[in-house]
């Protein structure tokens, strides 16, 4: 039994030991969460680098504050779990301020707006919304929703339109694959993304909006910001003076007018407190 | 063909973590399938009841949802075990490689206890005598005699067990590991060609499996030279 | 505490509701792989290398892979080609569902062809000799004396595939499938509390799995009281 009991010690330390190692470190560490797969916000490109509006504002924000910033990969319904559970210490991956997530974790002031739209074949003729912009539901009936778990489009669809078939998919790419190859009938999702990425390109060429751009508060939020575990209101002000700091700079625009013709930030947002 | 030409480098250094994993975690599995034989074969009730418990958990449970706990719970459970060695220790963080692998070789351990427990049954307890008899200790009797014996019996079966470690790495990708599966989702969001991306997941994991299966039937034929049949 | 407690409740009846799924992939792809299984040992036994040869590379195959894999390859890899699409498999391809029990019962055909193959070298030479010369054709010979004995034979390696398959339908959560799986990962996403759910998941597989080897626990013994009474292995 000795011998057993002395495998049981070794691997115990050595387990330890490689914990601790890694916990070493000198300038301050922040680790950041985000999907790494939702373009153009955060993805990867051909040479595994992580690019996109919110890979900039961290970028910005580690700057200004001068941190060090290590990014973490994390699947989009996982986001909120793993940030309780100490994967990483901000969440930057477009997540809109909701009132349920609030509940959970803190936000910062938003750097982004934040908008939901109906994506659906040219060829469908339904209407799903009036002209004065209202809600059909009747004219839902039989069609095939894709939606992202976790997202504030599902929390919509779910609240609004309770009886819809809906289909959950891990991530957005997903549900846009299965849109071009018929799985679903409409998805929703971010108008700016599906502009840039998919309606403007030839694998979106049969595709339009189906609504008007949504952003309810109550499911959207005031915007996308900055996600914290509660009770840090030190990181949240200096992350929030960090962001005003990039508005007053131009540098939110900067940063949207890579990708886009357009600022996706509301200029009044610097002077929130 | 050409929607790969970007990806090759992503795809050479996700191998290299497919790698990384199997090469930790079969350490690892090894450790926990002996230790668990042992417990299941001691004299002691309690080091029995607990092997029992091991193997029925982790072989009852699907391989992802042991993923999803340890990479969601790890933190808590082992900054609680950490606080009894050093009480300083605030927090401590698993990272998805040993999330994963470690997730990884405690479900492939459970099943390598039942093969060890096998072969180390299979070993002819007249050599183990006779060690004791020559003077050996139970130390070495298990070095020299027992172990040498139990691995080429265990052989086979390990080499399962070898596969479906490799083969479950890819469940790591859902955790964020950026091995082979992880790059193609990626890949595919950026190329728009799945099939292509997904087959090239599926050819380098055939490929490990090969390596692996050669290199195992390799070992049968090393481990088994002295039973050659005489012509 | 109680908060916990009502959550993991509450939880564990919504998953409940994806056990129909879960049950359904296992036993229609266990069904269709068994199915699958018989043929390529018939390929591989048939003792003609153009039987033999495919059925050798598909098992290969899908045994060398993960599961996962096989899984997205045929979700998302096939509907990128029009003629998919077009064909007549596209109802089935076209659900979540259909894809999983596709990938399902294709590997599981595999895997469960080599454990048969094992049965059916066990069984005793002799036997089959005996038979032989008693005048059974190899058809006759197959049916009544090969299958029964490497049924039995198999029996405890096929439980643990039945039992791997059971886990391998959660990967179907990975596709959109809402079996117990897909619900615990969608309850989690608004929750927040994946420990308590993914606990009370993997304990109610535990007690699926406990259920499942006794059942075929009870089947091993019925088939085998004839050998404890003439005292044979």
């Amino acid at each position: 039994m000795t011998f057993q009991s002395r495998l049981i010690k070794v691997f115990v330390v050595v387990l330890l030991a490689l914990f601790i190692a890694g916990n070493v470190s000198a300038r301050e560490k922040l680790r950041v969460g985000m999907e790494c797969d939702y373009y153009p916000f955060n993805y990867k490109d051909t040479s595994g680098e992580l690019m996109g509006y919110d890979v900039d504002v961290a970028k910005g924000l580690a700057e200004i504050l001068d941190v060090e910033i290590v990014y973490i990969c994390q699947a989009w319904d996982g986001m909120i779990p793993a940030l309780l559970a100490n994967k990483f210490d901000l969440i930057i991956a477009s997540m809109s301020i909701t009132k349920s997530r609030a509940k959970k974790i803190d936000f910062s002031t938003p750097y982004r707006v934040s908008a939901g739209q109906i994506l659906g074949p040219k060829k469908m003729k339904v209407k799903l919304f009036d002209e004065q912009d209202n809600l059909i539901p009747e004219n839902f009936k039989g069609l095939r929703v894709g939606l992202e778990r976790a997202t504030t489009y599902s929390s919509w669809f779910k609240a609004k339109l309770p009886g819809a078939d809906i289909v959950l998919y891990d991530g957005t790419e997903p549900a846009y694959l299965d849109l071009v190859n018929g799985r679903v009938d409409i998805i929703m999702t971010n108008p700016m993304k599906a502009h840039l990425k998919f309606l403007s390109k030839p694998n979106g060429a049969g595709f339009e909006f189906k609504s008007p751009p949504i952003n309810e508060v109550d499911y959207f939020g005031t915007g996308v910001g900055i996600g914290m575990r509660k009770g840090q209101d030190e990181l949240k002000a200096r992350l929030n003076a960090g962001l005003k700091k990039l508005i007053t700079e131009g540098k939110l625009t900067e940063y949207a007018l890579k990708i886009f013709p357009f600022a996706i930030h509301n200029e009044e947002w610097k002077d929130i407190e | 063909m050409e929607a790969i030409a970007g990806w090759w480098d992503d795809y050479f250094w996700a191998s290299i973590v497919v790698f990384k994993v199997f090469i930790a975690s079969l350490l690892f599995m090894v450790l926990f399938g002996l230790i668990g034989a042992m417990a299941k074969l001691s004299n002691n009730r309690i080091a029995q009841k607990l092997a029992s418990a091991y193997t029925i958990v982790f072989r009852g449970t699907p391989e992802i949802l042991v993923i999803l706990l340890l990479y969601f719970g790890s933190a808590i459970a082992l900054t609680s075990i950490a606080q009894v060695f050093n009480p300083d220790i605030k927090f401590l963080d698993v990272p998805p490689f040993w999330a994963g692998t470690f997730a990884i070789s405690v479900i492939v351990g459970s099943y390598a206890t039942e093969t060890f427990r096998g072969a180390f049954l299979g070993v002819d307890p007249g050599h183990v005598e006779a060690a004791r008899a020559l003077g050996l200790s139970d130390f070495q009797s298990f070095i020299h005699v027992r172990i040498p014996e139990m691995w080429r019996i265990a052989l086979p079966p390990f080499g399962n067990h070898m596969l479906s470690l490799v083969k479950d790495t890819a469940l790591i990708s859902i955790i964020g590991l950026n091995e082979t599966l992880f790059v193609a989702k990626q890949a595919t969001s950026f190329t728009g060609k799945p099939f292509v991306m997904y087959i090239l997941v599926g050819c380098i994991y055939l490929a490990f499996s090969t390596v692996i299966t050669l290199t195992v039937m390799g070992f049968e034929k090393f481990g088994n030279r002295h039973l050659k049949e005489a012509l | 505490m109680t908060e916990s407690v009502a959550l993991i409740f509450d939880s564990v009846l919504k998953m409940l509701v994806g056990l129909g799924m879960t049950l359904q992939l296992l036993i229609i792809s266990s069904g269709l792989g068994l199915i699958l299984a018989v043929i390529l040992l018939l390929m591989r036994i048939s003792g003609k290398w153009y039987l033999n040869l495919p059925a050798q590379i598909y098992i290969y195959i899908f045994r060398g892979t993960p599961i996962l894999v096989q899984i997205f390859i045929i979700y998302y890899g096939l509907p990128q080609f029009e003629f998919i699409r077009d064909s007549i498999f596209w109802p089935i391809l076209r659900e979540g569902y259909g894809c999983a029990i596709v990938a399902l019962f294709l590997n599981s055909g595999a895997y469960t062809s080599e454990i048969l193959r094992g049965g059916v070298l066990a069984v005793d030479q002799g036997l089959l000799e005996a038979a032989s010369a008693l005048g059974m054709s190899k058809p006759q010979r197959f049916l009544y004396i090969l299958t029964p004995i490497a049924t039995r034979i198999s029996l405890p390696a096929y439980s643990n595939e039945f039992i791997s398959m059971l886990k391998s339908t959660s990967l179907a959560s990975t596709i959109t499938v809402a079996d117990m799986t897909g619900i615990g990962r969608t309850i989690v996403a608004q929750t927040f509390a994946p420990y308590e759910i993914f606990l009370s998941l993997a304990i109610i597989y535990m007690i699926l799995t406990f259920f499942i080897q006794r059942s075929f626990g009870w089947i091993e013994n019925r088939l085998s009281r004839y050998t404890k009474k003439l005292g044979i292995s």
